[in-house]
């Protein structure tokens, strides 16, 4: 991590350096205008003409792509959902069936009669997010209020997959059973960006036991 | 040992050795950042952002770890977490727990 905050401030400082470089020549030039200094120009202004060509494609591009993303999701963000539900059933029924019972509970643990031989920490996430279809469908649901079932079947497949791969961490890690499991859900878009990527993440833990 | 319930089953509590906690603010690059906001427009997960989360959870649960082992404590219990995003494409994940000494 350090190498890669020391990288962004030399990255960060060249820039700035540039930027005084430029004025200081524009300063020097107030009121000459001799052809010789051109090249001084262009190597001042690099920089900032590279990075207005970055976002002069990135837009092009941008106009293209968008549409026909939004069409992709229109068609299929329905039938992922669809097919992601099934998936999961599927992989309960395979942990189900490995544990012999589902093995989150929220207990504390004090029903169990027997020994307990040894506990860990067990933790999984996942980010979700509605296509942007979806949000649009909720947002003229939300004109007429009520429930919005887009929204909410988006968000319950999320906790479904972070419930299940809490259980297959379980299994991975060899505990027992899951006590104590709490579910948070925290939103990826900062307050600072309002139109950032709209997410969800959903983030499953507990404590693994083993009976002893 | 990290587990957050408020005992560990068959271990007493001998010492409580206060709060401990870890956090770590982290973001994924530009071009990651790019390919999720992508990926946002179809729906669906978000893979990067789910190892993002991953690896920052872990760091965050060792720093936690670190700073329970420093006070001389061999277990942590009732950890909770905390997730929070700060600035841009940057979040915050903070881990925080009781160090205690068990037997």
């Amino acid at each position: 991590m350090r190498s890669i905050d020391a990288r962004v401030r030399t990255l960060t400082a060249s820039l700035l350096l540039s930027v005084l470089l430029f004025s200081g020549v524009a300063m020097a030039q107030e009121g000459v205008s001799t052809r010789e200094e051109l090249p001084w120009m262009i190597c001042c202004f690099g920089p900032f003409l590279l990075i207005s060509l970055f976002f002069a494609v990135f837009g092009i591009l941008w106009a293209f792509f968008y549409p026909i993303m939004f069409l992709y999701g229109v068609v299929f963000s329905e039938r992922n959902l669809n097919r992601r539900t099934s998936d999961l059933v599927l992989r309960e029924r395979a942990s189900i069936e490995h544990f012999g019972k589902d093995p989150l509970s929220t207990l504390r643990g004090d029903h169990i009669v027997g020994g307990i031989k040894e506990t860990g920490l067990v933790y999984a996430s996942v980010v979700f997010s509605p296509s942007h279809w979806q949000l649009l469908i909720a947002w003229i649901n939300q004109l007429f209020g009520g429930s919005i079932d887009v929204l909410h079947r988006v968000i319950s497949v999320g906790r479904a997959e972070a419930k299940q791969r809490l259980r297959e961490q379980a299994q991975a890690a060899g505990w027992d059973d899951v006590l104590n499991v709490r579910i948070d859900t925290a939103e990826m878009t900062p307050p600072s960006k309002p139109k950032g990527t709209k997410a969800v993440e959903v983030f499953a833990y507990g404590t693994g036991i083993k009976f002893g | 040992m990290v587990v957050n319930t408020e005992t560990i089953a068959g271990k007493v509590i001998t010492q409580n050795l206060g709060v401990v906690g870890g956090s770590t603010v982290r973001a994924k690059h530009v071009g990651k950042d790019i390919f999720a906001s992508l990926k946002n427009i179809v729906g669906g997960e978000l893979t990067a952002y789910t190892e993002l989360l991953e690896e920052s959870r872990t760091e965050a649960i060792a720093r936690m770890v670190a700073d329970a082992s420093a006070r001389g404590a061999n277990a942590i219990v009732n950890v909770r977490f905390a997730t929070s995003s700060v600035a841009g494409n940057a979040s915050e994940l903070f881990a925080y727990g009781t160090a205690v000494t068990v037997e």
